[in-house]
């Protein structure tokens, strides 16, 4: 029996901590493998000249939501969306392979019809309009090597370090980071500001939009999304030298929580690892 | 419903995204951060008569060591070149860029957005730069992501032309 292998593994971790003074957590993660398995049971055919024909067969999905804490059941939307995500991935797998332009953009209209979905439920489950419905952030990506699809509603957020460099792939949805972005507001000003840190989109929110984007990894790259329990305590330099340590994702991301914890754990904090290894 | 995959692609920090965010959410930002892989938004128009949805690709803009990810302009339909009015170099290396996209995707509807136009006292493009678009039978606008100018104009000319390439 032959089995083909990826060219390329997935090295992926993920933890959550409700952190030193929340009493409980309300993040929720996920880091799965979706595995679509072709055994040729007999056959001539080499392997090196059918991996071109099937493709990948793995997919990956890595999701880290931040209830919203302040509000009813933060932890249960959290749950929720990041639960519904996986569904919709988990019995999306046969899409996976060789995604052309049109099935790659029904893909991503598909994951953002499953948070609207999840958002819809939230919102529709509250006895009246002046109660707020639980509400959470999500940070998701689905990794078909090399394509990282990337869907994000709040402020979690997912890096990418490249060549040395790490990078925001997101940007905030909250007041103080439009405020700022519409010239209004230094980021000085923002910084004082408690209303900065109020979501503007939010999954169960009174507002979501969604921001979609996609990027291909090389190997060697890394993928790190985390809740805000991480970055109010470490700052993007002490990010980019954990991701650029020589170690595994589970290291890097248990130093990264030790680092959060230090710094003052103010917050759940929820963080995820993936890195592409050459074969 | 038609739909079209529109690539904004540029050197660096020449204002697609911007030019995106004017076009889809009416609003524009003056702060400058870079995008990384692909941003992709969905706008839908009406081309004579007929809903189209744009899904308009913001690439990462090119950095001059690195080509744009022939992946990323797989399957587009049309191309928007924005090139930074107040930058030469921006517009001195957009045909190269373009010669390497259209070798990946053919020959799609293509415009040029010579961009930043408020920023008159700045501007280093001269009428002999359009022409020479134009001469390629390539369109050409000036916009602006701050006032809008042009901007409304930009898209629904490409959208209108890759219709037309389909026949649809």
């Amino acid at each position: 029996m032959t089995t083909i292998a990826a060219p390329i593994s997935i090295d992926a971790f993920g933890l959550t901590d409700k952190g030193k003074v929340r009493p409980t957590n309300e993040d929720h993660f996920v880091v799965a493998d979706i595995n679509r398995t072709v055994d040729i049971r007999w056959g001539s055919l080499s392997p090196d000249a059918l991996i071109n024909r099937i493709g990948t067969n793995t997919a990956h999905l890595l999701a880290v939501a931040d209830g919203v804490g302040g509000g009813p059941d933060g932890d249960v939307a959290s749950e929720r969306t990041a639960a519904a995500v996986l569904s919709y991935v988990g019995s999306a797998a046969v899409c996976f392979n060789e995604l052309d332009t049109d099935r790659e953009h029904e893909l991503l209209g598909a994951l953002e019809n499953t948070v609207l979905e999840v958002h819809r439920e939230l919102l529709s489950e509250v006895s009246s309009p002046n109660v707020k419905a639980p509400a959470t952030t999500l940070t998701m990506v689905l990794l078909i090597w090399p394509r990282a699809y990337l869907i994000h509603v709040g402020d979690s957020r997912a890096y990418v370090r490249r060549r040395g460099r790490v990078q925001a792939m997101t940007r905030d949805q909250t007041f103080g980071e439009y405020m700022v972005s519409a010239g209004a507001w230094s980021e000085d000003q923002a910084m004082k500001f408690r209303t900065a840190e109020t979501l503007a989109s939010a999954v169960g929110g009174s507002e979501m939009t969604p921001s979609v984007g996609l990027i291909d990894l090389e190997p060697g790259d890394s993928l790190m999304l985390c809740t805000d329990g991480l970055t109010k305590h470490v700052t993007n330099e002490r990010i980019e030298e954990v991701l650029a340590m020589a170690v595994d994702a589970r290291t890097m991301t248990e130093t990264l929580l030790a680092d959060a914890l230090n710094g003052g754990g103010t917050d759940n904090v929820s963080i995820i690892v993936a890195r592409g290894v050459g074969s | 419903m038609l739909q079209k995959k529109i690539c904004m692609v540029g050197m660096f920090a020449t204002g697609k995204t911007c030019l995106v965010q004017r076009y889809v959410h009416s609003i524009f930002s003056p702060r400058y951060l870079s995008t990384v892989g692909v941003k992709i938004d969905r706008k839908e128009v009406n081309v004579r008569g007929e809903p189209v949805t744009l899904l308009l690709w913001d690439l990462e803009g090119r950095d001059g060591n690195h080509d744009v990810n022939p992946s990323y302009v797989r399957g587009a339909h049309g191309l928007i070149f924005v090139v930074d009015g107040t930058r030469r170099d921006t517009f001195d290396q957009a045909f190269d860029i373009r010669e390497s996209i259209t070798s990946q995707v053919g020959e799609i509807p293509c415009a040029f957005a010579f961009n930043k136009a408020d920023l008159t006292d700045e501007w280093q493009l001269t009428q002999a730069d359009e022409d020479a678009v134009s001469a390629r039978g390539l369109h050409v606008l000036r916009t602006s992501a701050k006032s809008g100018t042009g901007v409304e104009e930009t898209f629904q000319w490409l959208a209108d032309a890759t219709l037309q390439k389909t026949g649809a």
